[in-house]
């Protein structure tokens, strides 16, 4: 069996898209994206967490690029204990990592309109996830239909920006959620920019772990893949609420 | 308002330079090439002592018709040089008429260190100086370098965060970035750098201003200057500069790499018509140039091999520095019609703090008027009168009265020589 820790859980429609890192040589770890017995997003009640040590067996797997990471399963079972946040920072940044926006995927990124997401052609792209550090970072808030949906802009050591990647990291989902939720009970009784981007980027800024997956959404009819946070470090922390 | 020149003064310094060609002294009022005593090359030498000494540029060129090559007349000469320039008068004029559009607010400011505080002794050691050099020679105690993880742009990004969190305006209502550093070297330029960086929105303008330790100032000026082609606008200006990291070259010689630290400043600059706060200090009038006098003083240039080249006459240099500071205090004084005397504090560049001790001396200002940032710090280029600018802002509204506002002058100069001075109330 294979083992796996996981470092990212991201929404993906009604389900959840789940990738690991299982180790690829004594100091390297590579990306796995687990792929569900059916389908390809997992169920939202996933028993594991970020950090959680899973084994599974692999089973034939028809890859499509750029996800190349993608591997068919059985289903995960726990398997050990979990690092922390910062180990668990530190064993990615010995994965897959680039200080360049071209080195992300491994070709160019196209931009539709200015300060728009970012997205690179399904044919071009080598993987479909990939890390880095960042030096900055915003928040941009959208008001969806249903629900506030939360997207950054990123600034990566190169000096390069990424603008209006959606955040699909489920914990910063659910905090997004809880704190939208305490603004409806305030009766809109605080600034949720300043709380975003003074009082939390603060927090991110400050860390000594900061760090950022990144990751392509599946090809549109258009064969764009569109850029995606899936992971953004240090993780949200409910004592973050407490000043709301 | 005080004149730099009574007429002793005046006689004395002009008795001292025919002095130095011609024993014994005539009378003040004999005409001395008329007479023979200096011949013309002497007479020019004499021209050229007096402008040396008393910095007045292009002293006694040409040389007035009618007046006699007398002792005295050098003496006149040398007071009428103090009283304003007539060139200066239509741009006064210019300034009187369009006097609501002048005003702009410094309405945050803020500045980062190196996180490394490396004493003298140690500079002294690292360089393989004399001991007791940087401290007794130079009166620098401490330099503040930039660690591995900083540089202009992690040490800039601080600085306008600071600076940005006082005035609580969000980065996406900034318009102009203006910066300046002599060590950030590339491109993208330091501004370009610096934009992305700090997430500024795209159509933000990011413009970088040279002029070395008298780019702070000229950042300003401009960053003043595009203000006023928008009413509702604001203004970043930044100056970031890393030395450590520039002069690290064995070519670079020790006692000149010591006296250096690294960090950076930013100001945030609005129109004072559109500024609420009360008690907002505001940048008034400029005044700059530059002195080929003593452009041979310093000179740092990047060898063909990318190696650096760096030309310092110290004490030539330190005597420049001196003299044109002094210079540009007064001519803030005309400017402002305040006396030295009544400013509150004087944001300065210092080459080194003994260079400011021997300026209070001449220019007579009280050295507890001076943010002494290059005593803790070293000489931070660009970013020395920043920091003390912004010691000086805090330290006047942690203390003093937002009723009065407090009077600064700000004056640098930089190889060349540039020099430029503002001053702000």
């Amino acid at each position: 069996m294979r083992e796996l820790i996981l470092s990212d859980i991201t929404e993906m429609g009604s389900g959840l898209c789940v990738i690991g890192i299982e180790a690829a040589t004594e100091n390297l770890f590579r990306s796995v994206r687990p792929i569900p017995p059916q389908g390809f997003a997992w169920d939202r009640a996933f028993p594991h967490k970020r950090g959680s040590e899973v084994r599974f067996t692999s089973r034939p797997t028809s890859v499509c690029p750029p996800h190349t990471e993608d591997q068919n399963t059985d289903g995960l079972e726990a398997s050990g204990t979990c690092p922390s946040e910062v180990e668990l920072v530190n064993m990615l940044q010995r994965a897959e990592v680039s200080t360049e926006l071209e080195g992300l995927f491994g070709c160019e990124l196209h931009v539709d309109t200015k300060g728009g997401n970012a997205w690179v052609d399904s044919s071009q792209a080598s993987s479909s996830i990939c890390g880095c550090l960042y030096r900055n970072l915003r928040f941009l808030v959208f008001q969806d239909p249903n629900r506030i949906t939360l997207r950054a802009r990123l600034v990566l050591v190169s000096g390069e920006t990424l603008n209006s990647l959606p955040v699909v990291d489920r914990e910063w989902r659910r905090f997004m959620d809880e704190v939208m939720e305490r603004l409806t009970r305030s009766g809109g009784h605080f600034d949720l920019d300043r709380y975003l981007n003074r009082f939390i980027r603060n927090k991110l800024l400050q860390a000594l772990h900061g760090f950022a997956r990144i990751g392509l959404a599946r090809p549109d009819n258009g064969h764009k893949c569109w850029l995606m946070l899936d992971s953004l470090f240090p993780q949200p922390d409910v004592s973050w609420l407490d000043v709301l | 308002m005080s004149l730099a020149f009574d007429l002793e003064t005046a006689l004395a310094t002009a008795r001292a330079c025919v002095g130095s060609k011609l024993s014994p002294l005539p009378k003040d009022g004999v005409d001395l090439v008329e007479t023979g005593a200096l011949d013309s090359m002497a007479w020019v030498d004499t021209l050229i002592g007096i402008e040396s000494s008393t910095d007045i540029r292009d002293f006694g060129n040409p040389w007035p018709e009618n007046r006699p090559k007398s002792i005295r007349t050098l003496a006149d000469m040398i007071r009428e040089a103090q009283k304003p320039c007539p060139d200066e008068k239509p741009w006064v004029g210019a300034r009187q008429q369009d006097d609501s559009a002048r005003d702009t607010a410094v309405g945050g400011w803020g500045y980062a260190l190196g996180s490394l505080v490396v004493d003298a002794e140690q500079i002294d050691r690292n360089l393989a100086l004399p001991m007791h050099k940087i401290r007794d020679g130079a009166g620098i105690h401490s330099v503040c370098l930039a660690s591995d993880t900083e540089d202009e742009l992690a040490l800039g990004q601080r600085a306008a965060e600071i600076a940005l969190e006082m005035t609580e305006i969000p980065v996406d209502q900034i318009d102009f970035l203006v910066t300046t550093s002599a060590t950030f070297l590339g491109f993208p330029s330091f501004a370009a750098s610096l934009h992305s960086r700090l997430l500024l929105r795209d159509t933000t303008a990011a413009l970088d201003v040279g002029g070395a330790c008298a780019g702070l100032i000229y950042s300003l000026a401009v960053a003043k200057s595009l203000l006023r082609t928008r009413p509702q606008g604001v203004a970043l200006v930044v100056a970031a500069e890393v030395h450590s990291r520039r002069f690290d070259a064995p070519q670079v010689p020790g006692e000149f790499r010591g006296l250096f630290g690294d960090g950076a400043c930013a100001f945030v600059l609005t129109n004072a018509a559109t500024d609420a706060q009360i008690g907002c200090v505001r940048l008034q009038e400029f005044v700059w140039g530059c002195s080929g006098t003593f452009a041979s003083s310093l000179g740092v240039k990047i060898s063909e091999n990318a190696g650096l080249n760096v030309q310092f006459k110290g004490e030539q240099l330190a005597y420049a520095a001196i003299t044109e500071l002094e210079r540009i205090i007064a001519t803030l004084e005309n400017l402002s019609a305040r006396p030295r005397s009544e400013v509150d504090y004087f944001a300065l560049h210092q080459p080194n703090p003994r260079v400011v001790e021997v300026l209070t001396e001449k220019a007579k200002i009280p050295l507890e008027r001076i943010p002494l940032v290059s005593k803790a710090c070293g000489n931070l280029g660009s970013v020395t009168c920043g920091a003390s600018l912004c010691q000086a802002l805090t330290s006047f509204r942690m203390g003093g009265s937002q009723l009065r506002k407090p009077l600064i002058f700000m004056a640098a100069v930089a190889p060349g020589l540039l020099w430029g001075g503002v001053f702000l109330n």
